[in-house]
């Protein structure tokens, strides 16, 4: 029955047609249409009419817009639903206000924990990328005056030297604070201090970047050993090798976790104990000196030109191994009074800036969270979204067959009659 | 062959869809309502065949067509052909309960028209005849009269309602004008 292309259409069921609508029409017909002519408008004389109190009725129904008359019960039964409609809406609003509350005070309370551990995993992408960097980059290098003597050759045994080293990995650039600086008791001890920070910055911003680090450096009475900045596209790195004062070395990596235009990404201390080597140290050089004045002592009684020349060369040996001693001294001496501080930058998109104000709640804080709980709802959305595909398809599925199966109801039921 | 689309006129004064799109959809309504009122009746009762139930089919697909008004989709058709599928599926409905529970129908012909009450014994007869061989048509055939010649629609209106193709509901329009011509011959 439902055929909906349009067919050819018989010229001769046409022209009958055609005669139909010309007699509705009220136009003369042909002679041979006359009987189906009258037919038809006999059929149209005899069409139902609507009935005059139907009619009113009607309009009246129609003028209200279907509404139920005024103290019908009727009326009554539709204020209740609406009543019972309303009541539903506002009872299914409140709790949806208050679930989308809970969501968010959950998702704002627990954002803490799970952004530490994202920025971890975060780090080390960055350590490597920044690895990956140094080998690429072309590089403009700028040498400083290094503060350390050169290595002396040493002849005094280090055996039996205690040595301790100890590396700590900071767990996120949240907790890098100045109070939170990791450092050994050092009390008494020769300990050795250094640090590796890497910080992700715009590219746009390596530049400044370095500079702030090269400011911080000239506050503590610092050194910059050596630098590399790149800068340009969109990539960037830059790389410092810096000494500072060991007794500033907290405030200097306080400093550089806050820098304007940079993100700290990972940050690992390390310190090494090397008392044992001071001390050996230390106790060679007084063997060396107290053996140049035994030495001395006896050049003074020597009595032959032998004796005088053998002690001479004795004399020449220990000031070589007390000028040796001296220079370890001062080498671990310089170790332990400047630290090392390694820093990278890399150019990327830096975290969201949680805060430098020690936790306190503030406008980046707020759209920090309120950034979470957008996207916490969107992926509750996504997911609940893709639970519900399913469900819908099946639901259009079940609505498609319901429908198919209604029309075909109907039209047995024109069949039946 | 080029085959107009001839328009039924002179059925009813009221044939000419509502045409003022820009108004209010109530507007728009109400402008159908008083221009399909009697349409609907008329095809309704002519389908069922009990004055009684076309008035609640009538209504209830006037009722209908209020609450959907919204929805109502005109690159999908006219209004009218829109207001007549309401009324078709409501009142294949009112069929469908009948045929649960089984009451029997009456025929409206001699409550809902006073045509031929001026009529000469000739013409008397011939409309008797006529009457008589639309009442023994199949539904699906009446109802194909009730919307030509008693809801005064055009074949392509009718074939919208009916979701066939216009030459497939000319096709049955001749078709059931033929039975009926056979009918009031034999009778004759």
């Amino acid at each position: 029955m439902r055929l909906l292309e349009q067919d050819p259409i018989d010229p001769e069921i046409a022209a009958t047609l055609d005669a139909i609508d010309a007699t509705l029409a009220g136009d003369p017909v042909d002679a041979r249409y006359a009987e189906l002519a009258e037919i038809a408008l006999l059929l149209a004389s005899d069409r139902p009419r609507v009935p005059s109190e139907f009619a009113r009725s009607m309009d009246e129904r129609v003028g209200r817009r279907f509404a139920p008359a005024a103290g019908s019960a009727g009326a009554a039964q539709a204020a209740r639903r609406r009543r019972l409609a309303r009541r539903f809406w506002e009872t299914t609003g409140a709790l949806a206000a208050g679930v989308a509350l809970i969501v968010a005070i959950v998702v704002v309370a627990g954002g803490g924990g799970r952004g530490a551990s994202s920025e971890s995993s975060s780090s080390a992408a960055s350590s490597a990328a920044s690895s990956a960097a140094s080998g690429a980059a072309s590089t403009a290098a700028s040498g400083a005056a290094a503060p350390l003597s050169a290595p002396v050759p040493h002849t005094s045994t280090t055996s039996g030297k205690r040595t301790a080293a100890s590396s700590v990995a900071a767990p996120s650039y949240q907790s890098l604070g100045a109070s939170n600086v990791v450092q050994p008791p050092t009390t008494g001890r020769k300990v050795v201090q250094s640090a590796q920070l890497n910080l992700t910055a715009a590219p746009s911003h390596i530049d400044a970047v370095a500079q702030e680090v090269y400011d911080v450096v000239g506050q503590v009475n610092g050194i910059v050993n050596s630098s590399t900045v790149t800068q340009g596209g969109p990539t960037g790195y830059a790389n410092f090798q810096l000494s500072v004062p060991s007794a500033s070395l907290a405030q200097t990596m306080s400093r550089l976790s806050q820098l304007t235009y940079a993100q700290v990404t990972s940050r690992t201390d390390n310190s090494q104990d090397i008392t044992g080597q001071f001390d050996a140290a230390t106790r060679a050089l007084a063997d060396a000196r107290a053996l140049r004045t035994s030495l001395l002592k006896q050049l003074a009684n020597a009595t032959t030109t032998e004796q005088v020349d053998s002690l001479k060369a004795q004399i020449n040996d220990a000031e070589a191994s007390i000028s040796s001693d001296e220079a370890t001294l001062a080498r671990l001496n310089n170790q332990v009074n400047f630290s090392q501080i390694n820093v990278q930058v890399n150019a990327g998109t830096p975290p969201v800036p949680v805060s430098h104000g020690g936790g306190g709640f503030g406008i980046g804080r707020a759209a920090h969270d309120a950034g979470r709980v957008l996207t916490v709802v969107a992926g509750g959305a996504l997911i609940v979204l893709a639970a519900l595909m399913p469900l819908a398809l099946v639901v259009a599925l079940l609505w498609w067959a319901g429908a198919a199966v209604r029309r075909r109801r109907r039209e047995q039921a024109l069949d039946s009659v | 062959m080029d085959h107009p689309l001839a328009r039924s006129v002179g059925v009813t004064e009221t044939l000419t869809p509502p045409s003022n799109a820009a108004g209010s959809s109530w507007e728009r309504f109400e402008s159908l309502y008083r221009s399909c009122r009697d349409d609907v009746y008329a095809y309704v009762c002519t389908l069922l065949r009990d004055p009684a139930a076309a008035e609640d089919v009538t209504a209830l697909a006037f009722e209908r067509a209020y609450r959907r008004r919204r929805s109502f989709d005109r690159r999908r058709g006219e209004e009218r052909a829109w207001l007549f599928g309401i009324a078709r599926n409501a009142a294949l409905d009112e069929l469908r309960r009948r045929r649960r529970i089984a009451t029997l129908v009456t025929d409206p012909s001699e409550d809902s028209t006073d045509a031929g009450e001026g009529d000469g014994a000739e013409v008397a007869l011939r409309r008797t005849a006529v009457q008589a061989a639309l009442a023994k048509l199949p539904a699906r055939e009446r109802e194909i009269v009730a919307l030509k010649f008693h809801a005064g629609m055009s074949n392509a209106e009718v074939a919208r309602v009916l979701g066939v193709s216009e030459s497939n509901a000319g096709t049955l329009l001749y078709r059931t004008m033929e039975k009926l011509r056979k009918a009031c011959d034999a009778t004759a």
